[in-house]
């Protein structure tokens, strides 16, 4: 019983939750005015889209794989949908999401192509993508900024859950769109939980051959990975776009060094096989508070960029320190 | 000439004959411009830049690893030297900002490989973390806007020629050859080969993978700070965030040369061989007035079709 409670508060996701809980009251301490529902209010606006995209990033993962295509097929899917909607006057947004997720879908689906039929290394096939769908959007769609959306679009930004006034009369309000991430946490856990699929993921992995031979298989498994991946990257696009109220086709490129040290901080391992959604939600939010709050503390806004970066380095040698000594520990315990 | 041909890399052969081929393309489209001596001349300008960077991707590559973190020590190395050279006047200023944007890729590199060789993380994480530390260090210093106020002689690195060949070029030229060196006749390149097919058995063998780690990050970061200075004299300034397409373009160019990506494979030949092919597709560009959003497209398929041309090639051979 002990050893159960001192193996759960020793977990991972456990640390990022005393250095998020510590940084907090540091924070308060300084400024009363972080520890207000506001600042969590704003606090998710900020996550929302990071975590969707992190939650398929990590899903890439724990398979072994790795994508750094999704801000370039974000940015396509939201300029694409958007300068369609504009120049046709579309309002009805579930076309547009639809739209958004199946140009997702089929940049996941050649991402899935090249990594399983011509055995491209993960990495240089979703840069390669990452390169030709960045460069295509700007030169083939475009490069101004779409600032006069449909009514539709702008009616959604405006669709809110609760609204909160503090003392001064200004009004924070959390979007409906809170919602898709916390729906997508729940359907990850549960495919990652409990479905084969999702087994089969983790066992990809933790070791291909060895799921191969196991009975999995292994391709399927990975265009479902680079095909959701690429889905919700289209969808998280459109929705930045609503939430913005503008659609750029550059500003989510760049996004991905964050998200993956995100997701790794979360103690997601790198190498694959291991990885859990409550973690990605915590690495996310810890970034999420450091971007946002550091300006709270007094640090200035040229600090930021190393604050951040300093703070990853730390989370991920953390996570890197723990498995190195974790497996030690094991084994002097099997030895004796 | 026959068996000179067959123990060529083919690799390296065939992006030689691809280079060739857009060359004379262009010869004959706009003769005037391409292959007038500005155009030449500002094609040799202008890819040492990264030409030098893509050598250092390259053996971390051949490590089994990679190198992300290349811009961000160009870019501090840069910034460094120009806090030194301007703080400092005349040519004891210069020589003190040359050492230590060299010292700076010297000790950012050794941070990467006591990440990667100590404590064991991911040589993709620990550098896509060093890009982003050295990146926002660079930032604390100049807290924003480009460092300005360099010496003139700085610039006279991109500018100025030597017998009509620039000083860039000729740079460059020792960085290549001297790398080929390294790679092929010592030690060290020998147990770098090793160490990247398998890391196991580099070990077993009695090589010292850590030493061979170190020096291999170390190598490279001095290369990213070698075009460091190069960028602060192409720019006449330093700032945080110069060349932040370059990773993309280096990772390129080392896999368009022939390096693998799993590591053990890799040769200077080859990348530079890429880098002329990229440079003349480049500058082809430009003269023919194209976007150059389309510049990263092309660049991008270019990665794309090359290595799913590898597999096929590599299928083929095993059927046969």
């Amino acid at each position: 019983m002990k050893q159960k409670v001192l193996k759960t508060a020793t977990r991972n996701e456990a640390i990022v939750t005393y250095i998020i809980l510590a940084l907090c009251v540091l924070i308060g301490l300084k400024n009363s005015a972080f520890l207000d529902v506001s600042t969590g209010i704003s606090l998710a606006r900020a996550m929302l889209v990071t975590l969707i995209f992190a939650l398929c990033e990590m899903v890439t993962i724990i398979s072994g794989g790795i994508d750094v295509s999704f801000p370039a097929v974000a940015s396509l899917a939201l300029y694409a949908t958007s300068t369609l909607a504009v120049a046709l006057d579309i309002n009805n947004v579930f076309l547009l999401f639809l739209a958004a997720g199946a140009i997702g879908l089929i940049c996941g689906i050649i991402n899935g192509l090249l990594i399983v039929k011509c055995k491209i290394p993960p990495l240089i096939a979703t840069l390669g993508m990452s390169s030709v769908l960045n460069g295509g959007t700007l030169a083939f769609i475009g490069t101004r900024e779409l600032s006069s959306l449909p009514s539709g679009m702008n009616e959604l930004s405006r669709a809110f859950l609760f609204t909160y006034v503090n003392e001064q009369g200004i009004s924070y309000s959390m979007t409906i769109f809170i919602l898709v991430p916390i729906i997508l946490c729940i359907l990850v856990f549960f495919i990652l939980r409990y479905t084969v699929l999702g087994r089969g993921i983790y066992a990809v992995g933790g070791d291909e051959n060895a799921a191969r031979i196991a009975g999995f298989n292994v391709s399927r498994i990975k265009y479902c990975v680079y095909g959701f991946s690429g889905l919700f990257a289209g969808i998280g696009g459109l929705i930045y776009v609503i939430l913005m109220r503008q659609a750029n086709p550059q500003v989510l490129m760049g996004d991905e060094m964050m998200v993956i040290a995100a997701v790794v901080i979360g103690g997601t391992k790198i190498t694959g096989g291991y990885g859990t959604v409550i973690g990605t939600v915590l690495g996310v939010g810890l970034i999420a508070l450091v971007e946002n709050n550091l300006i709270m503390l007094g640090v200035p806004s040229h600090f930021q960029t190393f604050m951040v970066g300093l703070i990853i380095v730390l989370g991920t040698s953390i996570t890197a320190l723990r498995e190195k000594y974790g497996s030690k520990a094991v084994r002097r315990q099997k030895k004796s | 000439m026959k068996t000179w041909l067959r123990t060529r890399d083919k690799n390296t052969l065939s992006l030689f004959l691809l280079a060739l081929v857009i060359f004379i393309i262009m010869g004959i489209l706009s003769p005037r411009q391409f292959l007038g001596v500005t155009n030449l001349q500002g094609m040799c300008v202008q890819f040492p830049e990264y030409g030098i960077m893509a050598i250092g991707m390259m053996i971390c590559m051949m490590a089994g690893g990679i190198d992300l973190s290349l811009v961000g020590i160009a870019n501090l190395a840069g910034i460094l030297a120009t806090v030194c050279m301007t703080s400092i006047s005349g040519t004891a200023g210069i020589a003190a900002g040359l050492i230590t944007a060299l010292a700076t890729g010297l000790v950012c590199g050794m941070i990467n490989s006591f990440f990667i060789g100590i404590l064991k993380i991911p040589p993709m994480l620990v550098t896509l973390c060093g890009l982003q530390l050295y990146t926002g260090i660079g930032l604390a210093i100049t807290k924003g806007p480009a460092l300005t106020g360099l010496p003139a002689e700085i610039s006279l690195i991109t500018s100025g020629t030597i017998a009509g060949i620039p000083i860039v070029l000729i740079i460059f030229i020792a960085a290549a050859a001297v790398m080929s060196y390294v790679l092929n006749q010592t030690v060290y390149g020998q147990e770098l080969c090793f160490y990247g097919c398998n890391d196991k058995a580099s070990r077993y063998s009695g090589i010292n993978n850590l030493k061979v780690i170190f020096k291999t990050y170390m190598l490279s970061g001095l290369l990213g700070s070698i075009c460091g200075i190069i960028m602060i004299s192409h720019y006449n300034s330093a700032k945080s965030d110069y060349g932040n397409t370059y990773t993309l373009l280096t990772l390129l160019i080392a896999v368009l040369g022939g390096t693998s990506p799993d590591g053990g494979k890799g040769k200077v030949s080859g990348v530079v061989m890429a880098i002329l092919v990229l440079q003349i597709v480049s500058s082809s560009f430009n003269i023919l007035r194209v976007n150059s959003y389309i510049k990263t497209f092309v660049w991008g398929m270019i990665l794309i079709i090359v290595m799913v041309a590898g597999y096929l090639i590599r299928r083929r051979k095993e059927t046969a």
